[in-house]
């Protein structure tokens, strides 16, 4: 089964969605609230996630699409980045580390 | 056709856009003192029912998650929400009332609020408040919004020149203006008394000069590259054309590095917070 992670704001988090990484909520340097990679959010936590105002959660999800689903996506998202990018001078290596790493979050 | 607008004349002009939030200033000048900024808020979110309705909304469901009865006052709400975060909503809550005032179209909003997110996320990068962030991100077009609401006509000829592609657009609005929309947006800033550190954040957003020593002028050069390049807000005109790898490396930004918590982050809180202002 593949995986993958979601940056999710928390208005689309639902009791069961599982971490993709460690949830730290802190004010002020000090850490609040906590929870680790992997663990399977509860009731109780969307409750304490409200109380601490968090704003957004990572979850790890099945990744159900096909490979031509995938592949299609990633196509999609090329084609997207390379209308962003339809000014920049790809010789530049600044905006060269930008554009990969963009397409490299949008390939994962 | 404008002819070259002067200082004078945009500061004119500004006096007949909607009463630039004072609160915004106030909170800017006293950050190191919580009770001076407490002092502020309190006295702004009592007169204000918008801002008092969201906070309380905020603290009621905390209550609720808690098991807890209903807040009805701002005291009790405020100590629930944080005063940080009560900084950052009436920072908000305010620029978008005056954003929504002046008639701008909501995309320059979102945009706005977009590299706010962007700025207040890298701001984490580098010592530079968040709140300064914050504002900083959420004004960098701010003498865009000011050309528009004065000469709608001229903007839409330098928007058709830079779309087709013969002309980068600060050098448009000079040939228009005389001044491009990063000059007047600093002159409004410096004029509405924001920070020093904000309205040249707001003059260099389209890339600081390397050795500049103002780290905010990074941050807000960098979020709005970035609000772009993420495509935060959807639009057929977004486009990324230049990089400061000055700013990168003022940010400790390393791209041939794994991004994808800054830019997953990003785009969460910048869905949460374009929703929240529409």
């Amino acid at each position: 089964m593949d995986y993958r992670v979601r940056y999710l704001p928390l208005s689309e988090v639902t009791e069961g969605m599982v971490l993709g990484c460690q949830l730290v909520l802190a004010e002020r340097g000090v850490v609040r609230f906590s929870l680790p990679a992997g663990h399977p959010l509860t009731e109780a936590n969307l409750r304490q996630l409200a109380i601490h105002h968090a704003e957004f959660v990572c979850i790890r999800e099945e990744d159900r699409r096909s490979d031509e689903e995938r592949a299609q996506a990633v196509a999609a998202h090329e084609r997207r980045l390379a209308h962003i990018f339809r000014s920049a001078d790809l010789g530049d290596p600044t905006l060269t580390g930008l554009y990969n790493a963009v397409l490299a979050y949008r390939r994962s | 056709m404008p002819g070259h607008v002067n200082r004078n004349q945009i500061i004119e002009r500004a006096g007949r856009l909607p009463v630039f939030p004072r609160v915004v200033t106030d909170i800017l000048a006293t950050l190191d003192d919580d009770n001076a900024t407490m002092g502020n808020l309190a006295h702004h979110v009592e007169q204000d029912p918008v801002v008092t309705a969201r906070i309380l909304s905020l603290a009621n469901g905390a209550a609720h998650a808690h098991g807890g009865g209903l807040v009805r006052d701002m005291v009790t709400a405020t100590s629930m929400v944080g005063i940080a975060k009560v900084r950052e909503l009436v920072l908000s809550l305010s620029l978008a009332r005056f954003a929504g005032d002046s008639r701008v179209s909501s995309y320059f909003w979102e945009h706005s609020v977009a590299v706010g997110v962007c700025a207040q996320e890298l701001s984490r990068q580098v010592a530079v408040c968040p709140d300064h962030a914050l504002v900083a991100g959420l004004l960098h077009d701010i003498g865009q919004l000011w050309m528009a609401k004065f000469y709608p006509l001229e903007v839409q000829q330098v928007r058709m020149a830079v779309s087709a592609g013969t002309v980068p657009i600060r050098e448009a609005e000079k040939q228009y203006f005389g001044l491009d929309h990063c000059e007047i947006g600093y002159i409004l800033a410096d004029h509405w008394n924001l920070p020093e550190s904000v309205a040249v954040a707001i003059y260099h957003h389209h890339g600081p000069a390397p050795g500049l020593g103002q780290p905010l002028a990074d941050v807000t050069h960098v979020a709005e590259v970035l609000a772009n390049a993420l495509d935060l807000t959807r639009r057929d005109d977004n486009q990324v054309a230049y990089l400061s790898p000055a700013s990168c490396a003022v940010l400790d930004l390393d791209w041939s590095e794994d991004q994808s918590q800054l830019f997953g982050r990003i785009e969460a809180r910048a869905q949460y917070a374009c929703a929240a202002f529409r």
